[in-house]
C-alpha cells in the first residue's frame, strides 16, 4: 500500500486541507478501479466503508503481495473539513462539490478540488463513488447507474446488492462526478446507504461486503465471497413515493427492508400540540420499503417512504 | 389583490405559504399581457424585497396607469428569509437548482413546482437576485447565449448598467429562468448588490428600469424613458475573473463600480499572523471593476473581482 496526499488546499487559519489517496497493487496496471468516499461531511457511513476497505486492503496485501491483481486507488473523502465541523458542504460557502465536476483548475475553491479530484480518478476501468442521499431519509443499500450507464447493469450486479435503481439524468447529474467518470469511457457507479450523521454498522458493513465482491468479480482481487443477491433492476417508474398528507409528529411503524402488503399502515402522523392522530399511512402497493423519512418531524406532502413494487421488479428481471 | 399560491402544513402550528400580490385593471382578456416580479428564491438575498416594496407603492398610487396583470411574488424561499439561509432550510439545498421541481419529490422541489406552476402563462418574468454574500454586484441582467436574441432586447428596456451573455452551463438548466422560458415565458435574471443588504439606490433603479420596461410591452400606461446604460458584454467585450491564487483575508484597494487599468493593482490577500503580503492582485485589463468581493476570508479560487473589458476596437473596419 502506498499512502499519497494526492492533493491540498490551504486555509488561512486551519490545516491545510489534504486529500489523501490509498493505492494497492501497481500503478497503471489493469484491470482498475478507483473508489471515492463521501464528499458531504455528514455521511459517516460512507467514511466507515472507505476507511475498512483501506484496513481490509492494506492487511491482506501485507499477507499477500499477489493479492490485489492490478490498481485500486481507495478516496476516503474529499471534505475533511466539513466532516470537523459536521457541515454536509464546503464550510465557507456551502457548496456541493459534487455539482463541481468535472472542475475547473482556474475556477472558484470548490471547481478547484473537483478539477484535482478528477484529475486524479478519471483513467480507471471502474469507478466507484460512496454516497449517502441528499434529502431525509435512510435507505437500503443501492447501487445507481445513471441512464447513460445502461449498458454496464450487468456489471452493477457484481456489487450483488439486491437492487440496481436506474436515475434518469437531469441538468444537475451531468456535473456529478459519476456522470463525468462515464463521459471519460469508466464504468462509473454510485453506492447510496444509510442516513446521515450516525453510523449504521448493519448497512454500511453490506455496502462494505459489495465493494469487496465487486472487487473479487472483476478480478481485481484475489479472494473468496459470498455470491450475492442477482440485483433487481428498478427504473424510476417502479418506485412508488408515498407522500403524508398531514404535517406533526412522525411515528414509524416499518422500516427499510421491510416487505409490506397493500393496505398495511406504515406510520402515524399526531398533532404536535395536542398528540390527536391525524393520519395513518398506509401502504398503496405490495413490495420493499427502500427508502424511509428519518426525522421525527414532518411536513404535509413530504415523502414518508419509497416502496420498490413488486411486480415492477419482477417484470425487470 | 394578495393572494396564496402555495400553502403547506409545518409540523408544529404553522403554515408555509407564498404569496403573491396581482395589480391587474378591471377588464382582462385572453390578450392581457401579465409579467411576474419573483425574487426571494435565495433566501439570503435581499435587494428584490426593496425592489417589489417599490414597485408594489407605485403601482397602488397609479391604478389608473394598469393595463396589464403585475403580479409580484417577494418571498419565494420565507423560511430561508427567516433564519439567512441561502438554500431551503432543513433540506440544504439551493431553491434554484431544483426547477421545474416535482410534486413526487422533496418538499423543495415541490415548492419550485408551485412557483412554475403559478408564473407559467405569464408573458415576461423578472427574477431579481441580489449577489451572495461573498459578492458586491454592479446592477446587471445576465442571460444565456442561447436565448440572447430573444431576450436582450427585452433587457435593455431595463436600463441596467449591463447585461452580461454568458455561456450556460448545464446546472444552469435547472434555474427558475431556464424553467419559464423553456415554457414561452420571457424571463430576465437581474443581479445586483450584496447578499443580507439592501443597496436603496439600486432597488430604485432597478424599479425605474422595471416600470420603463411595462411601458414599453404596455403594461402599464407611463412615459418611456430614454436609454441611458446599458452596455451588453460578449459582443464586443469580454468578462475577466480574478481569483484568488492564496488563501488569507483580502483587502481591497479599489471601490467597487470603477474604471481600471491593466495592471492596476486591485488588492491583496495578507496573512494575519505574519504580516506578510500573500499575494498582490493586478487587473488583466483595461475596464469596468463590477463585481469585487465583500467578504474577506479568502480560499485558494475564492472569486474577487470581474472587469468588463472595455469594448475592442472593430479590426474589421
Amino acid at each position: 500500500m502506498k499512502e499519497e496526499v494526492l492533493f491540498e488546499i490551504s486555509s488561512l487559519s486551519r490545516n491545510p486541507l489534504k486529500v489523501k489517496g490509498f493505492r494497492f497493487g501497481r500503478e497503471g496496471t489493469t484491470p482498475s478501479c478507483v473508489i471515492v468516499g463521501p464528499m458531504m461531511g455528514t455521511a459517516i457511513d460512507q467514511l466507515w466503508i472507505a476507511s475498512q476497505l483501506v484496513r481490509f486492503l492494506r492487511q491482506h496485501e501485507l499477507a499477500n503481495a499477489a493479492f490485489v491483481k492490478g490498481e485500486i486507488l481507495v478516496i476516503p473523502t474529499v471534505n475533511p473539513y466539513s466532516f470537523n465541523m459536521g457541515k454536509n458542504f464546503w464550510p465557507l460557502d456551502n457548496t456541493d462539490i459534487d455539482v463541481m465536476f468535472p472542475g475547473y483548475d482556474k475556477g472558484e475553491t470548490t471547481q478547484r478540488i473537483a478539477s484535482r479530484l478528477f484529475e486524479k480518478t478519471n483513467n480507471y476501468d471502474y469507478a466507484i463513488l460512496l454516497e449517502a442521499r441528499k434529502d431525509h431519509v435512510e435507505c437500503i443499500p443501492y447501487v445507481e447507474v445513471l441512464e447513460s450507464g445502461m449498458s454496464y447493469i450487468e456489471d452493477a450486479r457484481a456489487f450483488g446488492l439486491d437492487f440496481i435503481h436506474v436515475k434518469e439524468e437531469t441538468p444537475n447529474d451531468t456535473v456529478s462526478l459519476t456522470y463525468n467518470w462515464n463521459v471519460w469511457n469508466a464504468k462509473a457507479f454510485s453506492l447510496i446507504s444509510g442516513k446521515k450523521g450516525i453510523l449504521h454498522k448493519h448497512e454500511a458493513n453490506k455496502v462494505f461486503d459489495a465493494i469487496v465482491r465487486f472487487l473479487v468479480k472483476k478480478e481485481l482481487i484475489d479472494f473468496s465471497t459470498f455470491e450475492g443477491s442477482h440485483g433487481n433492476l428498478v427504473m424510476p417508474n417502479d418506485v412508488e413515493a408515498i407522500k403524508s398528507s398531514a404535517a406533526g409528529l412522525f411515528d414509524t411503524l416499518a422500516n427499510i427492508g421491510d416487505s409490506v402488503v397493500h393496505g398495511q399502515p406504515l406510520a402515524r402522523i399526531f398533532n404536535s400540540l395536542d398528540g390527536t392522530l391525524i393520519q395513518t399511512i398506509i401502504s398503496p402497493c405490495d413490495g420493499i420499503i427502500s427508502c424511509r423519512y428519518d426525522y421525527s418531524l414532518i411536513f404535509q406532502n413530504a415523502i414518508a417512504y419509497r416502496i420498490v413494487k413488486v411486480e415492477s421488479a419482477q417484470n425487470n428481471l | 389583490m394578495i393572494e396564496e399560491v402555495f400553502n403547506v402544513n409545518l409540523p408544529v402550528n404553522e403554515t408555509l405559504t407564498l404569496r403573491r400580490n396581482r395589480f391587474s385593471p378591471e377588464d382582462i382578456s385572453t390578450s392581457t399581457k401579465r409579467i411576474s416580479i419573483v425574487t426571494g428564491i435565495h433566501g439570503d438575498e435581499i435587494e428584490g424585497q426593496y425592489v417589489c416594496y417599490l414597485l408594489a407603492k407605485w403601482l397602488n398610487a397609479n391604478q389608473h396607469c394598469i393595463k396589464g396583470i403585475v403580479d409580484i411574488y417577494p418571498s419565494m424561499n420565507p423560511m430561508g428569509i427567516d433564519s439567512i439561509t441561502r438554500g431551503f432550510p432543513f433540506y440544504d439545498v439551493d431553491l434554484n437548482r431544483n426547477f421545474p421541481g416535482n410534486t413526487a419529490d422533496f418538499l423543495p422541489a415541490q415548492v419550485a413546482n408551485a412557483i412554475v406552476d403559478t408564473v407559467r402563462g405569464s408573458d415576461f418574468a423578472i427574477d431579481i437576485h441580489a449577489s451572495n454574500i461573498f459578492l458586491r454586484e454592479l446592477p446587471q441582467v445576465r442571460i444565456s447565449r442561447s436565448t440572447a436574441d430573444e431576450l436582450i432586447p427585452l433587457a435593455e428596456k431595463l436600463d441596467i448598467e449591463f447585461i452580461w451573455v454568458h455561456d450556460a452551463v448545464t446546472v444552469l438548466e435547472s434555474t427558475f429562468a431556464h424553467a419559464m422560458n423553456s415554457l414561452g415565458t420571457k424571463t430576465l435574471v437581474v443581479e445586483m448588490g450584496v447578499g443580507m443588504r439592501i443597496t436603496k439606490e439600486y432597488g430604485q433603479s432597478l424599479t425605474r428600469g422595471i416600470l420603463n420596461l411595462l411601458a414599453h410591452v404596455g403594461i402599464i400606461e407611463r412615459a418611456v424613458l430614454p436609454m441611458t446604460k446599458t452596455t451588453v458584454s460578449n459582443l464586443h467585450s469580454e468578462v475577466f475573473f480574478v481569483n484568488a491564487s492564496k488563501s488569507g483575508i483580502f483587502i481591497p484597494i479599489l471601490e467597487h463600480n470603477v474604471t481600471v487599468l491593466k495592471g492596476e493593482k486591485l488588492g491583496e490577500i495578507i496573512d494575519p499572523l505574519s504580516g506578510r503580503i500573500e499575494e498582490t492582485l493586478i487587473s488583466p485589463c483595461n475596464g469596468l471593476l463590477f463585481t469585487i468581493r465583500e467578504y474577506p476570508v479568502v480560499y485558494e479560487g475564492s472569486l474577487l473581482a470581474r472587469i468588463l473589458e472595455d469594448p475592442k476596437e472593430d479590426t474589421a473596419l
